[in-house]
C-alpha cells in the first residue's frame, strides 16, 4: 500500500538543481543527527509533489489516492500554487546568489556552517520584524512574548524563509501519504506515535487510550 | 432568476451549523415545514479525516481565504489587510465539524455583566433580557439531546441545575491530572470539562473513538457529538426539514410593508434560486450574519435590514484564546486527548473587586496549539536547526496548556462591516472587521495567564512560558453580539425573542444576540438559545401540527 502511495507522489515541479538547492537547504532545516532529519523524511519529494500542481493537495480521507478539486477550490489552489512556485524560484536565487557572494560557490556545494550562515541572514528580516515587534511589547509595558497560539498568517503571504521552514515540517510530520515523514522518521523523531496509515483513523481502528492517565480505564470501565 | 423557484416554506434557516440545526430540530418537530440553505457542502461522516495537513493547514474545512477572504483593521485610520479573522467552517454541521466541543454553562451572575461590574469607560456594556433561570431549562433539553459528558456538582461556581449530565466526564488524561493537581495545591476548585464526546453508549450511539486528530479535524468515525450526527439527523426524521448544501444566500429581499419576503441565493449549479418563507432565521454566524443583513439593502433598508438603528455589526466581540505553556519532566501527552478532554476550573471567572479589570473567564487545560506535530510550536524557540529539533524531541510529549477565553467586552467600535475594496469568489463585498482590544481585555488576560502559570508551576512543571495577549486575531473562532438582543429598540437590534424590532418576521439564533462575549466558550448557550427562540416561534405562530 505504501509503496503504491509512494509512486502516486513523484510528481515534481523542481529541476535538477532546483531540487538539489532546495534539498540541500532543508537538510539545514531539519539536520539528521542520531536520528533522522529532513533527508532521510523526503521532504523534497513532498515539496516537489505539492508544488507539481492541484493533484495532490488533499489526500482522501482512507489515504486511498488524492482528492480530484473542482470549481473555485480548484481555481484557489491554481492561484496559490502558482504564487508559492514563484517564491521558491526567487528564493532558489537568492540561495545561490549569496552562495557565491560570500563563500564563492553554489549553496547545495557549500559546508554545512556555510549553509547556516546564509539561512540566517535569509531569516534575518523575519527576525528582526519579530524584535521590533517584542521592542514595541516592551515600551507599551509587556514582557516579550512570542503569538505562538495565534495563527493569522496565511501560507502565500509568508515570505521564502518562514515558508521553507513551514513546508520543511510539513514534509517532515504530515502523514506519509502526501510523500514525506517516509516510514514515519519525523513522527519517532519528536516521540509522536501516530496512526500507521489514514485508514486505520477513518476506520475508528486508532486510538490514544493508552497514553491517557494510568487510571483511564477504571473510569472507562465504570462509564460502560 | 429561474422561472421554478421552490415552494413557499413556514421557515427558511440560513446555515446549517450549530445553532441553525438546533432551530430546525425543534420546528420540525413542532410540525413546521423548515428549508435550510446551507452554503458550504454537506459531508458525511466518511468524507472527514485525521489529516493535519488537509484539515489545519490546507483549507480542507476552514475557509481559503483566496475564496472566502476577510478583512481586519484595529481602527477606523488604519487601512484594512487580508486576514483569515475569526474563521468558522462554512459547510453543513458548520464550527461543530471541527470544534473542541467543549461545552460549560454561563453562571447566574454571566447575565448582568452591567449591572455587576458597573460603567466601564469606553465598554458598551449590557445586561442580557434572559435571566439563567430562562436559560436553564433549554441548557437541559440541549445537554440531554446531545448526549454531554460532565460531572454534575463538580464546578461549585455553577447556577442550579435541573438534573445532572446524561453521562459520565470523559477519562482521565496525563495533562489534565496535571491541571487538577496543581490547582488543588492552590485551593482551587476544578472539574472535567463538560464535553460533546461521549463517555459511553447514549441513545443509541457508541462511546466516542478518541483520537489525537480531533479539534480542527472532522471525524471519520462519525462517534463524537456535533450538529452533524444530532441536531440534523432529528429535523430530518420529521421528514420536514429541506436542507440544501452549497446554496449560499446573497440578499434577503422585503415586501412593501418591510418585511422579509424571500432569500435570494445561488444554488450549488449557480443559478439563481429565490425561495420565499414566512419567517427567516439567521445561523450564519455572528460575522456573517451581520454581513447578510447589510448586504441586503432596499428602499425601507437603505443602511441594510433591521439597521434603522444602526446597531447592526457593532459591539463585536471575539474572545481569544491564549494561555500559560508548561514543560514536565515525565510525559504528558497533550496530543492524546486531541485537544478535546480538558479539565477546567471557573475559580477567575466571576467578577471580584479589587483586581485592576472586571470580569473573567473560563480556564482549562490542554495539549499546546493544536496539538499536533506540525502545528506545535513553543514560544522562544528557534524554528530550524539542530536547537529546533531537539526542542520539539524534549518537548512534544512533555508540555502542556493551561489557557483561556479572553472575555472581550463590547465597544461600539468594534464592528463588523462591508468590505469596500475586497470582494469573494461570487463577487460580493466581504466582511471588514475592526477591532481593537479594551484594556480592560488586556488586563484580563494578563492576570489570568499569571494565574495559569501559577497553577503550572504548583503542578510541577519544571519550566512554564506565558503567553499574554496583545490583540484580538478570532483564534477561537467565538464571535458575537452582532446584532444584540435587548429591550431597547435604539440600542439593540433583536428584542428578548431574537426577532429583530424593525421586522417582525426576522430572527438570529447565533452568537449575534449575545449582548457580550461572556467568559465561557458559547456554543452550549448558542444551541440553548436557539432552541429556546424556536419554542417562542412555535408558541407565537401555534403549533400546527
Amino acid at each position: 500500500m505504501v509503496a503504491n502511495r509512494m509512486n502516486e507522489t513523484e510528481a515534481r515541479f523542481f529541476d535538477d538543481f532546483q531540487r538539489r538547492t532546495i534539498e540541500a537547504a532543508m537538510a539545514r532545516i531539519i539536520p539528521t543527527d542520531h536520528a533522522p532529519g529532513a533527508s532521510e523524511a523526503g521532504t523534497i519529494d513532498f515539496l516537489d509533489c505539492y508544488l507539481s500542481g492541484i493533484d495532490f493537495i488533499y489526500a482522501k480521507p482512507d489515504g486511498s489516492g488524492f482528492e480530484r478539486l473542482k470549481g473555485k477550490r480548484a481555481e484557489a489552489w491554481r492561484q496559490r500554487i502558482e504564487i508559492v512556485r514563484r517564491k521558491y524560484l526567487e528564493g532558489i536565487d537568492e540561495l545561490n546568489q549569496r552562495g557565491r557572494a560570500e563563500f564563492g560557490d553554489d549553496f547545495a556545494d557549500l559546508a554545512s556552517d556555510q549553509q547556516d550562515a546564509i539561512l540566517t541572514i535569509m531569516e534575518g528580516p523575519v527576525r528582526e520584524q519579530q524584535r521590533a515587534r517584542e521592542e514595541e511589547q516592551a515600551v507599551s509595558g509587556f514582557t516579550p512574548p512570542e503569538p505562538a497560539l495565534q495563527q493569522i498568517a496565511a501560507e502565500i503571504d509568508l515570505d521564502f524563509f518562514p515558508l521553507l521552514v513551514l513546508h520543511t515540517r510539513q514534509g517532515f510530520l504530515a502523514d506519509p501519504v502526501y510523500g514525506g515523514n517516509r516510514n514515519r522518521v519525523g513522527w519517532d523523531a519528536i516521540g509522536f506515535s501516530g496512526p500507521q496509515s489514514l485508514a486505520e483513523t477513518h476506520a475508528g481502528r486508532y486510538s490514544t487510550l493508552p497514553y491517557f492517565a494510568e487510571t483511564a480505564g477504571v473510569t472507562d470501565d465504570e462509564a460502560g | 432568476m429561474t422561472n421554478h423557484n421552490p415552494d413557499r416554506a413556514d421557515v427558511c434557516i440560513i446555515g446549517a451549523g450549530a445553532s441553525g440545526a438546533t432551530a430546525a430540530k425543534v420546528l420540525t418537530e413542532a410540525g413546521l415545514r423548515v428549508v435550510a440553505l446551507e452554503r458550504g457542502p454537506w459531508w458525511q461522516p466518511d468524507q472527514f479525516s485525521a489529516d493535519e495537513l488537509a484539515n489545519v493547514h490546507r483549507y480542507n474545512l476552514w475557509p481559503d481565504p483566496l475564496i472566502n477572504p476577510r478583512t481586519f483593521r484595529a481602527s477606523a485610520a488604519d487601512d484594512p489587510v487580508v486576514q483569515l479573522f475569526c474563521p468558522v467552517p462554512q459547510m453543513v454541521g458548520g464550527g461543530t465539524a471541527h470544534w473542541t466541543g467543549w461545552l460549560p454553562r454561563m453562571t447566574e451572575n454571566e447575565f448582568r455583566p452591567k449591572s455587576i461590574y458597573g460603567e466601564v469607560p469606553g465598554a458598551n456594556l449590557a445586561d442580557w433580557p434572559i435571566t439563567y433561570q430562562e436559560l436553564e431549562p433549554y441548557y437541559d433539553k440541549v445537554e440531554w439531546a446531545f448526549g454531554v459528558s460532565g460531572q454534575a456538582g463538580a464546578n461549585k461556581y455553577e447556577g442550579p441545575r435541573s438534573r445532572g449530565y446524561p453521562c459520565p466526564p470523559l477519562p482521565p488524561t496525563r495533562y489534565n491530572q496535571k491541571f487538577h493537581e496543581g490547582c488543588a495545591k492552590l485551593g482551587y476548585n476544578s472539574f472535567p470539562t463538560p464535553s460533546a464526546a461521549l463517555s459511553c453508549p447514549y441513545n443509541g450511539w457508541p462511546a466516542t473513538n478518541q483520537s489525537a486528530f480531533a479539534q480542527q479535524h472532522g471525524d471519520p468515525t462519525g462517534t463524537r457529538g456535533n450538529a452533524l450526527t444530532r441536531f440534523i439527523p432529528a429535523a430530518l426524521a420529521t421528514g420536514r426539514y429541506d436542507l440544501r448544501p452549497d446554496c449560499y444566500v446573497q440578499e434577503i429581499t422585503v415586501d412593501a410593508r418591510g418585511r422579509a419576503r424571500s432569500a435570494v441565493y445561488w444554488d450549488a449549479e449557480g443559478e439563481t434560486v429565490e425561495q420565499e418563507a414566512d419567517l427567516f432565521i439567521l445561523a450564519c454566524g455572528a460575522i456573517e450574519s451581520a454581513r447578510l443583513l447589510l448586504l441586503s439593502r432596499s428602499n425601507q433598508f437603505p443602511n441594510g435590514l433591521a439597521n434603522g438603528s444602526d446597531v447592526v455589526g457593532r459591539n463585536a466581540t471575539f474572545h481569544e484564546y491564549s494561555a500559560a505553556i508548561g514543560a514536565f519532566e515525565d510525559p504528558v501527552y497533550g496530543w492524546a486527548g486531541g485537544g478535546y478532554v480538558g479539565a477546567s476550573t471557573f475559580e477567575f471567572l466571576e467578577h471580584a473587586e479589587g483586581r485592576d479589570f472586571v470580569g473573567g473567564c473560563h480556564v482549562a487545560s490542554a495539549g499546546v496549539g493544536i496539538p499536533l506535530p506540525i502545528s506545535f510550536s513553543l514560544p522562544d524557540k528557534p524554528t530550524w536547526g539542530q536547537a529546533a529539533k531537539d526542542a520539539d524531541r524534549e518537548c512534544f510529549n512533555h508540555t502542556m496548556a493551561v489557557g483561556l477565553v479572553l472575555h472581550d467586552l463590547p465597544q461600539e467600535t468594534n464592528r463588523v462591516e462591508l468590505d469596500d475594496q475586497v470582494k469573494d469568489a461570487w463577487g460580493l463585498p466581504v466582511a471588514r472587521i475592526t477591532h481593537t482590544p479594551h484594556p480592560n481585555d488586556l488586563a484580563q488576560g494578563r492576570w489570568i495567564i499569571d494565574r495559569n502559570a501559577e497553577i503550572l508551576e504548583a503542578a510541577g512543571a519544571t519550566e512554564v512560558w506565558r503567553v499574554y495577549i496583545d490583540k484580538v486575531t478570532g483564534n477561537c473562532s467565538h464571535q458575537h453580539s452582532t446584532l444584540r438582543m435587548g429591550n431597547d429598540p435604539t440600542s439593540s437590534v433583536l428584542n428578548k425573542d431574537c426577532r429583530a424590532h424593525e421586522v417582525d418576521n426576522l430572527y438570529a439564533v447565533d452568537g449575534s444576540p449575545f449582548p457580550t462575549s461572556t467568559g465561557v466558550n458559547p456554543t452550549l448557550t448558542i444551541m440553548a438559545n436557539a432552541w429556546r427562540v424556536a419554542d417562542s416561534i412555535v408558541a407565537r405562530r401555534g403549533s400546527p401540527a
